[in-house]
């Protein structure tokens, strides 16, 4: 008996230290092109539309409360004529040592076999932790239970919960999404295939810009992608090991921004 | 099962064209009826989505959709990755189509008008009272011989459903159907049948163009067809080929700008004659391809001389016409910036008689002329403007007014003195969804389906040089108590009797659309390749959501008659510029667009892009000229015209002239929902009433206004903290050069 226990605590130690994982089923990421994104914000909105994120009005999003899992960031440089304008299409950017998991007391966020980081909303009793750790400020926190005036609840996705008062989420790279498209896989007694996933904002995107796979698998888009010359991961000296890859914009006088 | 299974799966079983009935009955109200799921629809599955191919209509793109349908609901718009338009994006505006169909506001019955016009007090009446009461109006008109004071106004609709109002005005003996809304871009289509014999917008090629010079057009949010572009635009950046350049010439940075690699801030009105100097440039300096036509007009737009009236100096103009002529291939599109002017059509034709110098007409990635590829017939009528309207209204010449999509209160000036001409017209009546401020003038209201909720078909305009006709079906039942556009129609000529129920004679809009299509498929041979004749066309086109053929490669010269329209001066603006010293740009928002999408929640959240305001208006304008007036971000400031105030606080934006400022379009609705009511203001209203004389477009590019303190209203609610990177290196980039070196990632 006191063995049994022991390999418990033994197995709830080892999930405290970073890369307990020794072998993931898939590892998720994302790939953005800076240069063709052109900030139009569709990704915004279908975003909104696929995870039943609530409108919260003007008050709210003067108290920094608006919901959107996925934002536009919009950097201006320079000063008139001469005015460069940036765009970067930031979400959770699912780190492989995520800050905010190892703050959580009640394990509502943690790291899952796909390389996910996900929330459990069951769990979560809101001690706003993660978004405190969280390097790139994209946890959304509940502060009201939002209502949708009849009948736009009829909108509402039915594979995700509508979320309540207390309650921490963020981007979850479209789970509802994977995890349909592993059910099909396995149904099909067939390995998940690239390009069989597309999260919201990735299907939505105008131009492309938004690429999604599977790393573990080299022929994957993503896979290629990654290995770009223009490629970084957003304020990578922190070493949270974000999964999602940006590829560098191509502009005009040239000076990298951050060497 | 994944969605394009489903398709196959709707297609095969027939029940395609039959699916939105089923659903109706399963979706209507609670207590309506209700279905046993012991032997449900075969399109209901609890938890198991339907997918079904339509077409967006919030603006006049055409982008093929796949709706996500769930025990009966729409859950969500996505574009159809086998659309040629979109090519499976799909706009922040066209994603929020389903808070259309389910908005909290929309008009639920037909209705009555019960207190004083534009009150929006209705009392709520019977769909058989409605029509009744219309069609008895109408029928009084015919017996008193005054068919031709019916006036039916609409947005620019297309396909099978123009073609059965067209024919409902023109069967009850009256001529006066026209088409009105902002940005219907009439000014393109007019110079393009000038220059080249078609009343249409070209496909631009901008997928695979090298040198892409836009004169404000902002196609990456709501410019002409904005995903199409911005899918050309990703290719040109990133595609198999070698990367282009874009660059943009505009007085304020718009959304587009933002993305370019250069920006050339002309002064505003000038910006034709920019273009008329570059290409001159061209035939100057020996790099004219095709300048047979143009030489002696041109002659007279010399570089040194547009550098001065333009604010750009001569070595740039000189550089972007050695750049545009020897980058091949290279495309100019005329954006707002040349074509929002009174005199647009100019501007339009200037950029016209570039890319016809540099050579860039009818070859892959430059100008590709659309044609009428399915016999559709489709005209504009350039000669039927909103100011016809007003002029015949004032004149006692409209008894009977009927409105559709079109909102003339909201999107005409003040100047036009629209109200004033409808308080003249005896009998209002409105087939619109929405409160909008036109419909609270109207009355009585027969309320139509949303998009979503009825059949149509599109024919995109532009269209992408080859033959494309989309199919809208109904993806749910309706959700309220509104009836098919098609069948208000339909049921109107029934009840109007005499000839023109002879000529509209089919049982309802479902099966006239069907007939419509029969006579395209039996006229377009194309069509039935591949097909075990019209039914099996037919359900193959729902499951796909239309039919498009091959590309057709065409091409055209700008005909030398076109240069009766060059104006070869700057554009005029209202007032005087001591009285008032800036330029005023009203602009198309990504969100709002012309002011329809101000009732959608999503929307009125969504960040704009470049200033990340939310929820209201605001006035942009130069950190310097801000600052030399003494005014701080967020002041409220009056933005005042000859022709009236509005007011709005203010944001400190880089990207603009500082002799210029912008508001965008969109807010300060008086009506239109919970969500647009009384919020922010409308800078459509303090501009002067002008229209393109030959397109008959209207000019939002035209007065000069001052900016005064002493305001009050809404504060600005931004949700960007600080606009610079601070070092952090956010958004990280190459050089140009650089990257060329590089190897290129191939996927």
């Amino acid at each position: 008996m006191p063995g049994f226990l022991e390999r418990i605590a033994g197995k709830l130690k080892s999930y405290r230290e970073p890369g307990y994982y020794t072998k993931l089923d898939h590892k998720w990421t994302m790939v953005i092109d800076l240069d063709k994104c052109n900030g139009c914000e569709a990704c915004v909105v279908a975003c909104y539309a696929e995870n039943n994120l609530p409108v919260v009005g003007k008050e709210q999003c003067e108290k920094s409360r608006a919901f959107s899992w996925l934002r536009i960031e919009r950097y201006v440089e320079g000063e008139y004529p001469d005015v460069k304008v940036k765009f970067i299409p930031v979400m959770c950017q699912h780190c492989m040592k995520a800050p905010c998991e190892t703050g959580c007391p009640v394990y509502a966020t943690y790291h899952n076999q796909d390389g996910l980081n996900v929330q459990v909303y069951n769990r979560c009793v809101g001690t706003f932790t993660c978004a405190t750790y969280c390097t790139y400020d994209v946890r959304r926190f509940n502060w009201f239970t939002y209502k949708w005036p009849k009948p736009l609840e009829a909108q509402l996705n039915p594979d995700v919960s509508v979320r309540e008062m207390g309650v921490m989420e963020k981007c979850t790279f479209c789970i509802q999404r994977i995890r349909s498209a592993k059910d099909t896989a396995k149904d099909e007694a067939r390995p998940v295939k690239d390009g069989d996933i597309k999260p919201a904002c990735s299907q939505s995107c105008p131009t492309g810009a938004i690429y999604f796979g599977d790393m573990q698998d080299p022929e994957s888009v993503v896979a290629k992608l990654a290995k770009s010359p223009r490629r970084y991961r957003l304020l990578e000296e922190l070493n949270a090991d974000p999964s999602v890859i940006y590829l560098k914009r191509v502009m005009g006088d040239g000076t990298s921004s951050h060497e | 099962m994944k969605r394009r299974d489903f398709l196959k799966f709707i297609g095969i079983g027939g029940v395609g064209a039959g699916a939105g009935f089923v659903l109706g009955k399963v979706s209507k109200p609670p207590g309506a009826k209700l279905i046993p799921y012991l032997i449900p629809p075969e399109d209901i599955v609890p938890g198991v989505a339907t997918w079904y191919a339509s077409v967006c209509t919030l603006c006049g793109a055409g982008c093929g959709t796949l709706v996500r349908v769930m025990e009966g609901r729409a859950k969500k718009v996505e574009g159809n990755p086998g659309h040629p338009v979109n090519r499976g994006g799909l706009c922040a505006l066209g994603q929020s189509s389903v808070q259309a169909l389910y908005n909290p506001d929309r008009i639920t019955k037909p209705l009555k008008r019960k207190g004083p016009r534009g009150s929006g007090e209705y009392a709520e009446i019977t769909w058989d009272e409605a029509l009744k009461t219309l069609a008895g109006n109408l029928t009084e008109l015919k017996s008193k011989n005054e068919s031709e004071k019916l006036h039916l106004l609409a947005s620019p609709l297309g396909g099978t459903i123009d073609r059965l109002a067209g024919e409902f005005v023109s069967a009850f003996g009256s001529s006066n159907y026209s088409h009105y809304g902002l940005f219907q871009r009439k000014n393109l289509a007019f110079a393009n049948l000038s220059a080249m014999g078609t009343a249409s917008v070209p496909h631009y090629d901008i997928e695979n163009t090298k040198y892409l010079l836009s004169f404000g057009a902002d196609f990456a949010s709501t410019w002409v067809s904005p995903v199409n572009y911005s899918n050309g635009y990703g290719k040109m950046r990133q595609g198999a080929g070698e990367r282009g350049k874009l660059v943009q010439v505009e007085p304020r940075l718009s959304l587009t700008g933002a993305s370019a690699d250069e920006w050339v801030p002309a002064k505003p009105g000038t910006e034709a004659l920019l273009a008329l100097a570059i290409a001159n440039t061209i035939v100057e300096k020996g790099l004219a391809r095709d300048a047979s036509a143009w030489r002696g007009v041109l002659s007279r737009y010399k570089a040194k001389d547009a550098a001065s009236v333009c604010d750009v100096s001569v070595e740039r103009i000189e550089a972007m016409a050695v750049e545009f002529a020897r980058t091949r291939p290279s495309l100019a599109i005329a954006g707002d910036s040349v074509s929002s002017y009174e005199n647009g059509v100019s501007g339009a034709i200037a950029v016209n008689i570039l890319n016809q110098v540099a050579g860039n007409i009818g070859i892959i990635g430059g100008v590709m002329p659309n044609g009428d590829d399915l016999g559709n017939g489709k005209k504009i009528d350039f000669g039927r403007k909103i100011s016809t309207l007003i002029s015949a209204a004032n004149a006692g010449k409209i008894k009977t007014l009927i409105v559709y999509g079109a909102n003339p209160v909201f999107t005409t000036p003040k100047a036009a003195r629209l109200e004033e001409a409808l308080s003249k017209v005896p009998f209002i009546a409105s087939f619109s969804s929405f409160m909008d401020e036109t419909t609270a003038h109207a009355d009585i209201i027969l309320p139509a389906h949303t998009s979503l909720e009825d059949w149509g078909d599109d024919f995109p305009d532009p269209g992408v040089a080859a033959p494309v006709a989309s199919l809208i079906q109904p993806v749910v039942g309706p959700v309220f108590d509104t009836k098919s556009l098609g069948d208000i129609f339909i049921e109107l000529a029934k009840a109007v009797g005499g000839n023109v129920a002879g000529k509209i004679n089919a049982p309802n809009f479902a099966e006239y659309l069907k007939a419509s299509w029969k006579g395209l498929y039996s006229r377009n041979r194309e069509m039935a390749a591949g097909t075990l004749g019209f039914e099996d066309f037919w359900n193959k086109a729902l499951q796909r959501g239309g039919w498009w053929g091959p590309s057709r490669k065409r091409t055209a010269t700008v005909s030398a008659r076109a240069g009766e329209h060059l104006a070869g001066t700057p554009a005029r603006f209202e007032g005087e510029e001591a009285q008032y010293p800036f330029y005023l740009i009203p602009y198309a928002q990504t969100a709002y667009m012309d002011g329809r999408g101000a009732n959608l929640p999503w929307l009125q959240e969504l960040p704009d892009p470049m200033t990340s305001v939310v929820w209201g208006t605001w006035v942009e304008i130069n950190p310097k000229t801000a600052a030399s007036l003494g005014l701080k971000e967020g002041d409220m400031v009056n933005i005042e015209s000859p022709f009236g105030k509005i007011s709005a606080p203010v944001y400190l934006y880089p990207g603009i002239r500082p002799d210029t400022v912008a508001v965008p379009i969109g807010q300060g609705h008086s009506h239109y929902g919970r969500y647009a009511k009384g919020r922010g203001a409308n800078p459509i209203e303090i501009l002067p009433f002008k229209e393109d004389p030959l397109s008959g477009e209207a000019a939002l590019n035209s007065t000069r206004v001052r900016i005064t303190r002493g305001a009050t209203g809404e504060r600005m609610v931004k949700m960007e903290g600080s606009t610079k990177e601070l070092g952090r290196g956010i958004v990280q980039t190459v050089s140009p050069s650089e990257f060329k070196r590089m190897k290129k990632e191939v996927v």
